[in-house]
């Protein structure tokens, strides 16, 4: 797909376009396009190929993901967690990459540090940090109990510590594409519509945020996107009940070799991220994902 | 022994006959064979007791890729790429993997029948080590007296206490039919229905399915819970280190790992070399005493101190109180049981 793109925008740029031209503009994507179909493209056909005929040709596969309620509880329940973890992330994200872009100076700098770190810092070590900070012997159990509450409620193993770990380990993927959009937000319309008599609540709300909708967006799927392959976070902090798409397939591939089963599984989780794409390609464009 | 007599045998004759025997040894020492085994403590234990001792005395190199893979396996023979050549893998997993073509059969030429123990063969594969399943809980919780049978993990009002226990089907199903009152050595063949009845029981009591052999160290440890089911070693591991767990045998299950040989794999002869030699008393022990997983060869026995053997899932005592295997049944019925478990983990 990226490659026609890029394609049509060497044939747009090449003014008068002449055979010559297009000839060689050809040739210099072709590596990429190369790269693109043996990296990508054969191995989707592959487990297309793999989900239809393993062990032998039927759709028996794509019937059984459907009618069997335990899976189709699992799409569901993938597409709501990362539904749920999407929009935490906005709800939290917004404000702090709000002040980082509006708010220059020592603060905006450690915020944006901050951030960053938790964005390096390897997920399975921030998984098992909410093991230990969830713990019955944690630090929250602790201040739940030296508050005279008693015994803290269970929080690992949850619903909750899975969404919890989710979106704290995506956060930063919110912030960063906010961040950039509002970055590019000129602060001379804001003072424009301060000079036109807005106050600063109706300056936010009619120019501030409509601008910052591209990041919004981005961000959004981004989160969403990977939120629906995840793991390992939901296997450690969740329950059964959590079972995510990828912990089906992980299951399927190496407990029962059911590669074919596995694929069709792959596939309809492949089609469900590709129609979220359609959708906001028709919506957003997708060209402005990259800026 | 004999190998390397034999081995300096050849070190003296390539000093007399010049060159060309040297060259060959140079050969021999730069074969490699790639195993592909469970990473960690495992293959530290590993390291120790079969792969330098046979380097030493063969020259042939061993290499590791973690963590064990079945699906890999088959990934492997399917497409002709490998990664390794040898795997360990339970005993239901290679017949399963036999069936399907996917591993070599014995090579008898380099395999010496009459240096192997009894069924020390299986589905194509050699007998590894032996792993237990078990019922494992801290005795700080239990000043009275612990649990002693699955009966007794079930029974929530007469052992109170979080519960945790592994996330694999035909194992807690296996737990579930003993806690309901089948003898040990009628377990096969399976009651489904009954077993999961019975589950119902306990589900709600249950903190955590784990996954993985250090979360349910973790877990135990931290006093996250304090009953759990365990493998045999893991739990031996925490008290080496002074946790006050204890570990029960009755209703157990004893699981062998197997070594398999990949179909195919390029370095099969070799591999066939370094499983002969892994099999032997000798470095069985040494495994065995490094991690607490029972050897399959009954003469490893001599080479390890009677307080570790007791320990030991292959030790005769444990094995009398344990659930009696059916490996057969057991590959018939995973996919089966799997898919049910994971249906009823999830409503």
């Amino acid at each position: 797909m990226a490659g026609e793109l890029s394609a049509a925008a060497v044939r747009t740029e090449a003014a008068p376009r002449s055979a010559k031209g297009n000839a060689t503009a050809w040739f210099l994507i072709a590596p990429s396009c190369l790269a693109l179909v043996v990296l990508f493209v054969v191995p989707i056909a592959y487990v297309l190929l793999l989900s239809l005929t393993d062990p032998r040709l039927s759709i028996a596969h794509y019937q059984r993901i459907f009618t069997v309620p335990v899976y189709t509880r699992v799409m569901v329940n993938t597409f709501v967690t990362s539904l749920i973890v999407t929009a935490l992330c906005l709800v939290m994200g917004y404000p702090i990459a709000y002040v980082m872009a509006r708010r220059p100076g020592w603060i905006s700098t450690l915020l944006l540090t901050v951030v960053a770190m938790s964005f390096w810092t390897g997920f399975l070590v921030r998984t098992y940090a909410w093991l230990v900070i969830l713990g019955s012997k944690g630090p929250v159990a602790a201040a739940y109990g030296a508050l005279g509450h008693g015994q803290a409620p269970q929080l690992l193993f949850t619903t909750f510590a899975s969404t919890l770990g989710m979106t704290h380990i995506l956060l930063p993927y919110m912030v960063l594409a906010l961040y950039a959009a509002m970055r590019k937000i000129d602060a001379s319309h804001l003072k424009a519509a301060a000079s036109l008599g807005a106050r600063p609540i109706a300056a936010f709300r009619e120019v501030f945020m409509p601008l910052s909708l591209p990041g919004v967006v981005n961000g959004s799927l981004l989160v969403f996107v990977s939120c629906l392959g995840f793991f390992v976070t939901p296997v450690l902090l969740g329950t059964p009940r959590d079972m995510m798409i990828s912990q089906l397939i992980n299951q399927q591939i190496e407990e029962l070799l059911a590669f074919g089963f596995a694929s069709a599984v792959a596939v309809v989780l492949l089609v469900a991220t590709c129609a979220v794409l359609a959708i906001y390609n028709r919506f957003a464009g997708l060209d402005r994902l990259w800026g | 022994m004999r190998r390397r007599t034999f081995l300096k045998g050849i070190a003296a004759t390539a000093a007399s006959a010049g060159p060309l025997i040297v060259t060959d040894r140079t050969i021999a020492q730069t074969r490699t064979i790639y195993v592909n085994t469970w990473g960690g403590s495992w293959t530290a234990a590993e390291e120790a007791a079969f792969f330098k001792p046979f380097t030493d005395q063969t020259g042939i190199r061993v290499k590791t890729v973690a963590p064990v893979s079945y699906a890999k396996l088959k990934a492997q023979v399917q497409s002709g790429n490998y990664e390794w050549d040898i795997t360990a893998i339970t005993q239901a997993e290679l017949l399963r993997a036999e069936r399907e073509g996917l591993v070599e059969p014995v090579d008898w030429t380099v395999v010496k029948k009459e240096k192997l123990f009894p069924n020390a063969v299986y589905a194509n594969g050699l007998a590894y080590c032996a792993l237990g399943t078990n019922l494992a809980y801290r005795k700080d919780k239990f000043p009275q007296g612990g649990p002693k049978t699955w009966a007794d993990f079930w029974d929530v009002k007469k052992f109170p206490g979080n519960r945790s226990m592994l996330n694999n089907a035909v194992r807690t199903v296996q737990f579930a039919l003993v806690a309901d009152g089948v003898p040990v050595d009628k377990v096969f063949p399976l009651d489904v229905d009954r077993a999961f009845r019975k589950l119902d029981q306990i589900k709600p009591h249950i903190k955590v399915w784990w996954t993985q052999g250090n979360q349910s160290q973790q877990l135990l440890r931290d006093g996250e819970v304090d009953l759990i089911v365990m493998w045999n070693a893991r739990a031996s591991e925490l008290q080496q280190q002074g946790h006050p767990v204890e570990l029960v045998w009755n209703g157990a299950t004893i699981t062998t790992t197997m070594w398999g040989v990949a179909k195919g794999a390029p370095n099969r002869k070799l591999a066939w070399e370094f499983l002969q030699f892994a099999v032997q008393p000798k470095p069985q022990a040494d495994f065995a005493n490094k991690l607490y997983y029972g050897p399959t060869n009954p003469e490893a026995f001599k080479y390890i101190p009677a307080e570790v053997s007791r320990q030991l899932p292959t030790y005769p005592e444990n094995q009398k109180v344990a659930i009696k295997p059916d490996t057969v049944a057991e590959a018939d019925q995973t996919a089966k049981i799997q898919e049910r478990f994971t249906q009823w983990l999830a409503s």
